[in-house]
């Protein structure tokens, strides 16, 4: 007995000293969960948004940091799974990490963003595009790129207006963010008098799309929308050029990276990818896009500013609020407006941006692209 | 129309084949393996991930590396080498996970099996990276039949080579079975293994070369997968092996010809579910299938009536 009160009595000096070490370095560094994935079939997009936001934290840390801390990017792997990026957030939480960059699929982000909103934890996405993340009325859950109910309407205009296919065929991967972008480019054409011929899911993961190449080869579809990610999309285009199937292929920003092109080689050629602007190329970046090549990094991918940009406000509003509790950050933050490197920022109460830009792209073979408008 | 309909039907059971031949190779590892010693070896889709890792990288290694541009000699010299590692694979699996567990309960077996089947993955994470690596094509072309200007049937030569392929070692493995000496030395441990056993015969060792055999069948699968999918990652064992070990059961488990004629069943249903239905119905279709046929045939299609063993 006497032994077990003396051990209890250790646990809790020794839990004593940790909490005080803790609270020693919680006065001097601010931490940024920046959450994504890191591992998975689509990690490509979480090295776009680590980079943009640990650019950001180092520049903000060699100008003296926030109010005297120093700012921290602890790094959360989602692999873009929902289950994951659940397990990603009650870490957060149980760390006592107040502002969380990410998450970045729209499927993964959506679940976290409702353990953050109880747990009072701020989020800024720089990537996930679907609706309905905002729509819940949440106050802690922002977003620094557009939606799809924008991107659908750019790709959709583009298709009705430009394109004029006769017979086009809609495949999205069931996901959250594909089969939501591909409703909304469905809506767009068909408002406009395009006949959708097919309107199918595919299974993520899947490798085998030659009888979807056959089927839209024999409905004699000339011009195929996908709503989802690169890595089903280049296997797609891979299979059905093989087969003869030669329409041709459009898709939302997911599947707008090199990885493509190393999947679907020649393939990819031609494909139509609706991208945010590329901020990169804008001469007032040009110092940070110096900076981002002298780390060997690549500041042209869709999500690298708005990352960069997410972690710049929570440290701007900081500064001016004075404040790190999230709630009076998030209030701040509705009524502010930011000069960023993806432009001026204003958020409205839902936590979307005021504006946002989708730009057309013809992706090459090379893994280049090139602006279509 | 209906002489499309007959192209588009053509075109849509070489597509189903090719899958069905892939299928049929993984499905003769479970259904071996079960057929002796009666246990689903939950790891054998890994075994034909790490095929497919060692196909692509031993592709590339000869191609880009070595300079090698004769596509028979790639092909053949990468075979040998996946079957050749992949079999040592499938070897230490089962030393490793399954031999020490020989004569315990049913369940534990099938447990350490999952349990090799996540290591491996990982293994697998850890060594090559979680994201998906890919190759530019390497045979390229094909055949058209059918009118110029309307619908033309497709076969390329990819497709035929995993059919050429997939029935050579299918014929191999069957004659190896059924002619010589370690073969009939297979059947009989498939019916009684204790009584093989007692007979003077090592049925360790033929344990070993169960698992040897499924795996170099698996190899072969995963070469071709790479050739012709030209992705992989660390997570294509699951699935792969889910449907394989559909098509075993489907085919009747324990049964090698059934476990052919599963893959093939099984390529062809999801092939023509995706063409007259829809694609995202191909999986339950595929599974209702399964299901359908345990419930009027519950050893599958080819299977015997299984006798309890005891």
């Amino acid at each position: 007995m006497i032994n077990f009160t003396r051990n209890l009595l250790s646990v809790a000096v020794g839990a004593a000293a940790l909490g005080l070490v803790g609270m020693a370095q919680a006065a001097d560094t601010l931490k940024i969960a920046i959450a994504g994935p890191i591992t998975g079939p689509v990690g490509q997009y979480g090295d776009m948004q680590m980079s943009g936001a640990r650019m950001a934290v180092e520049q903000i840390n060699a100008k003296g940091g926030v109010n005297g801390m120093k700012l921290e990017a602890v790094l959360m792997d989602d692999v873009c799974e929902p289950k994951q990026a659940v397990a990603v957030a009650n870490q957060v939480v149980n760390q006592d990490i107040k502002f969380v960059v990410g998450h970045l699929c729209s499927g993964s982000t959506q679940p976290a963003s409702d353990i953050y909103e109880e747990e009072g934890v701020l989020m800024i996405t720089p990537a996930a595009t679907n609706p309905a993340i905002t729509e819940r009325g949440l106050k802690m859950v922002f977003r620094t790129i557009g939606l799809d109910s924008q991107q659908g309407p750019v790709a959709g205009d583009y298709i009705a207006d430009r394109i004029k296919p006769k017979r086009m065929a809609v495949i999205h991967d069931k996901q959250q963010y594909g089969q939501g972008i591909a409703e909304e480019v469905k809506k767009t054409v068909e408002g406009k008098g395009v006949k959708v011929v097919m309107f199918e899911g595919v299974n993520k993961g899947q490798t085998d799309f030659s009888a979807l190449c056959t089927k839209m080869k024999s409905e004699n579809v000339d011009f195929v929308y996908y709503g989802g990610y690169h890595p089903e999309l280049g296997l797609i285009l891979r299979q059905c050029r093989e087969q003869g199937f030669d329409a041709r292929f459009m898709g939302p920003e997911g599947v707008g990276n090199k990885d493509i092109s190393a999947i679907a080689g020649p393939a990819s050629e031609g494909l139509l990818v609706t991208l945010p602007a590329d901020f990169s190329a804008n001469p007032a970046n040009a110092a940070l896009v110096k900076a981002f090549k002298d780390n060997n990094q690549d500041p042209s991918g869709p999500f690298v500013m708005p990352a960069y940009a997410a972690v710049q406000i929570i440290a701007d509003t900081i500064k001016q609020t004075g404040s790190t509790d999230p709630e009076v950050v998030a209030e701040a933050m509705r009524k502010s407006t930011y000069q960023t490197p993806i432009g001026k920022v204003a958020f409205k109460a839902n936590g979307d941006l005021q504006d946002f830009e989708f730009v057309v792209y013809e992706w090459h073979a090379d893994a280049t692209k090139t602006a279509v408008k | 129309m209906s002489e499309t309909f007959g192209l588009e039907f053509t075109q849509q059971v070489i597509n189903g084949l090719t899958l069905g031949s892939i299928y049929a190779l993984i499905a003769i590892g479970y259904t071996m393996v079960y057929g002796i010693i009666g246990m689903i070896n939950f790891a054998h889709g890994e075994i034909y991930m790490i095929s497919a890792y060692i196909g692509l990288i031993t592709i590339t290694a000869l191609t880009t590396q070595l300079g090698v541009e004769t596509i028979p000699l790639v092909l053949l010299l990468t075979l040998a080498v996946s079957i050749l590692i992949t079999s040592a694979y499938g070897w230490t699996v089962e030393r490793v996970a399954y031999r020490p567990l020989r004569g315990s309960p049913r369940l534990i077996p099938l447990i350490s099996a999952i349990g090799m089947s996540i290591f491996l993955q990982n293994y697998v994470q850890l060594g090559q990276g979680a994201r998906d690596l890919s190759m530019p094509p390497l045979i390229t072309g094909g055949w058209r039949f059918g009118a110029e200007g309307g619908f033309q049937v497709y076969l390329s030569y990819m497709q035929v080579l995993i059919a050429v392929v997939t029935v050579i070692f299918m014929t191999a493995l069957t004659l190896f079975i059924s002619r010589s000496r370690l073969g009939r030395a297979c059947r009989a441990c498939s019916q009684d293994l204790a009584m093989t056993n007692l007979l003077g015969i090592d049925t360790n060792r033929l344990i070993s070369l169960t698992f040897v055999l499924g795996a170099a069948l698996a190899a072969v699968a995963g070469v071709l997968i790479s050739l012709y999918i030209g992705k992989i990652n660390p997570f294509i064992g699951f699935e792969a092996g889910i449907k394989a070990f559909t098509a075993a059961v489907l085919g009747g488990i324990g049964s090698i010809p059934g476990a052919m004629l599963g893959g093939v069943v099984l390529g062809l249903a999801e092939s023509f579910s995706s063409a007259y239905l829809r694609t995202e119905y191909k999986d339950v279709v595929a599974f209702s299938l399964l299901v359908l046929v345990l419930l009027f045939r519950p050893t599958g299609l080819l299977g015997k009536p299984e006798i309890e063993k005891v």
